[in-house]
């Protein structure tokens, strides 16, 4: 027994000489990434119907809307150094990894990565939704991200289809201001190739791909990236113009009729668009 | 450091007293003869993945009658999924906790280890996997499995039942999901009238019940067909819509159009038991919908090719009517309801 209290001691000792060396190393291992939601080049103000404050925004075809709620959920980060070396962040770990950004919670414009190796930085990846593999609803594996997003005032969740809400918008188009409420997540499941996992569905996931015109320096500053989410792409994106009306204004898009025109308008069609309403639009180191 | 030395003495303290020989615990829990009944088709290939097990099923089926899965320890599986019922109930749609209504019709939990799709909209494809959902969901048990967890973990009895299942008293959500499920897995009907007929084994149709057979199958079977009376597919036959903006049918997982508001093809055996019928109960008895089916359905782009090609309805006689729910009252398996 004591001869193995002694060697405890020496554990301990160890393990605090081993923190204390840690915070030798250099300080500003993070990068912030601020995000600015708009319509076109206007942060958006959220309001109710009535609002005479809340941003109002005009389609392509004219018809005016503007935004309760909004709502959207990022993961699946990489950072690409200028060597082409690509540095995951939490990629398999939605806890750490995955944020959900809200327009009516400051707070959450901005997603804080952290111990990030030094190094320079020309460009992000990032994924609008959730990759199929970690969007389970596990709450086991994710408690914090699963409390954030189930959150009563977040409500990010499709319980029916064990699944996230990727985006979650409410707000008020046209002239007399009905409802519009879009909702966009994914149904798919498994691998086509392996019948006893696949769920067939849609997959809403969407990986962006953005280039850092001024390269974010990681090691002596913390860069604050600003990702510009521009929801004028909405209704009028590259991939889709859509007119707001009976069949997909209200949530019969959670039943992804409609869905897909919505997805690819913000987030890119996967292929050839890999950055829908996403732009950078300032790096500060 | 003399504090930590101290800490360091009931850590290890801690550790000599775990490693103490425990009663001696012998992992013992026979497979369960789990057979395809004749005329059935091929098991979900997830049930070779979890085969019941003695006491997998013993565990399944308290947990399926425990109201602790909902938040406020008020609902259980079986609230809803009565075996009064063939595991339905005789609601429209689905109450929850605090009466809270949901969006479809209870669908019973017979056969389910044959069945290909869950749910109405067929959005599951293992049960395993459907066992959250209700546990999850606000308006079915508003829980969270992290609160499952923690309620049966606190308890002795459930800690046994685990240990006795699975080899250890660990209580996670994947042996929940697969308790539960291997349970419904040995939910299996097909001890009806009919299927004593079928197998020769003494029973006979009435001729009521014989003439509705006969119909049955001119009119009924190209749908309801197999020995589950479902070919298992997805379908817009034209019932009247559910008013809620949530419901969008098979559409909801798949996104086709052309899969607006198509349910899945019901199983009709114990029928008799489960009215009202409809994905959210629209029809109050088997008259009123084959009087509906008969009158003529709704339109719809995507309505079923076979009702289409009859003018949008099935016809049938009162008389035809009155044999086919004689027929349907063959395929009531009353022990499986009694169980």
């Amino acid at each position: 027994m004591k001869k193995s209290k002694n060697y405890s001691v020496l554990g301990l000792s160890l393990l605090l000489l081993i923190s204390c060396s840690k915070s030798d190393e250099p300080v500003a291992n993070s990068m912030t990434l601020h995000f600015n939601n708009t319509f076109k080049d206007n942060t958006i103000i959220l309001g109710s119907a009535a609002s005479a404050e809340a941003s109002v925004n005009t389609s392509a075809s004219g018809q005016r809307h503007h935004f309760s709620e909004l709502r959207y959920v990022i993961s699946n980060i990489r950072l690409v150094k200028v060597d082409g070396s690509e540095m995951p962040y939490h990629i398999a770990d939605l806890d750490k990894g995955a944020a959900v950004i809200d327009q009516s919670k400051p707070a959450t414009l901005d997603f804080e990565l952290t111990n990030i190796p030094s190094g320079t930085y020309k460009q992000i990846k990032f994924g609008l939704g959730v990759q199929s593999a970690l969007n389970t609803l596990d709450q086991v594996r994710f408690p914090t991200f699963y409390a954030i997003a189930g959150a009563n005032d977040t409500k990010m969740m499709w319980e029916w289809g064990t699944g996230y809400r990727f985006t979650k918008i409410e707000g008020f188009y046209g002239t007399d201001n009905q409802t519009l409420s879009i909702h966009t997540g994914s149904t798919v499941e498994g691998t086509e190739s392996d019948p006893s996992s696949y769920v067939q569905g849609v997959d809403a996931y969407r990986d962006i791909v953005l280039d850092l015109s001024t390269h974010a320096i990681v090691g002596q500053n913390a860069p604050r990236i600003t990702i510009k989410a521009d929801f004028d792409n909405l209704l009028s994106g590259k991939t889709n113009t859509i007119s707001l009306g009976d069949g997909n204004a209200t949530p019969n898009v959670h039943t992804a009729r409609n869905m897909t025109l919505y997805v690819d308008n913000l987030g890119g069609d996967g292929t050839t668009d890999l950055t829908g309403m996403f732009s950078i639009s300032a790096v500060a180191n | 450091m003399r504090v930590f030395t101290i800490i360091i003495g009931f850590v290890l303290l801690l550790s000599c007293s775990k490693e103490m020989p425990e009663d001696p615990f012998v992992f013992e829990n026979p497979l369960l003869d789990l057979s395809i009944p004749t005329g059935f088709p091929e098991f979900n290939p997830a049930v070779y993945g979890n085969r019941p097990t003695t006491y997998g099923v013993e565990l399944g089926q308290r947990l399926f009658h425990e109201p602790r899965l909902s938040g406020n320890n008020t609902v259980s599986c079986a609230s809803c999924h009565n075996s009064g019922h063939a595991f339905a109930d005789n609601k429209a749609q689905a109450v929850g906790v605090e009466g809270r209504i949901g969006l479809r019709n209870t669908p019973p939990i017979q056969n389910m280890a044959f069945m290909k799709f869950y749910n109405w909209d067929g959005h599951m494809l293992q049960l395993e996997k459907q066992v959250l959902v209700p546990i999850i969901t606000h308006e079915e048990m508003n829980s969270s499995i992290l609160e499952v967890i923690g309620k049966l973990s606190a308890d002795t009895a459930y800690r046994h039942l685990f240990k006795k299942a699975f080899g250890d008293e660990l209580i996670t959500a994947e042996r929940i999901f697969k308790s539960i499920a291997q349970y419904e897995y040995t939910l299996i009907s097909a001890n009806s009238k009919y299927d004593s007929v079928m197998r020769m084994e003494g029973a006979a149709f009435t001729e009521e019940e014989e003439r509705g057979h006969h119909i049955f199958k001119e009119k009924c079977a190209s749908c309801h067909s197999t020995a589950l009376f479902t070919d298992q597919s997805f379908r817009n036959v034209g019932f009247p819509l559910n008013p809620s903006t949530q419901e969008a049918g098979r559409a909801r997982v798949t996104g086709a159009a052309a899969d607006y508001m198509k349910f899945r093809v019901p199983s009709l055996r114990n029928i008799a038991y489960t009215a009202p019928y409809g994905s959210f109960g629209q029809f109050i008895d088997l008259r009123a919908l084959l009087d509906y089916f008969d009158k003529g359905v709704l339109p719809a782009d995507n309505l079923d090719p076979i009702l289409k090609s009859n003018g949008n309805r099935i016809p049938l006689s009162e008389q035809e009517k009155t044999d086919i729910i004689a027929f349907l009252g063959t395929l009531s398996d009353p022990a499986f309801i009694h169980q």
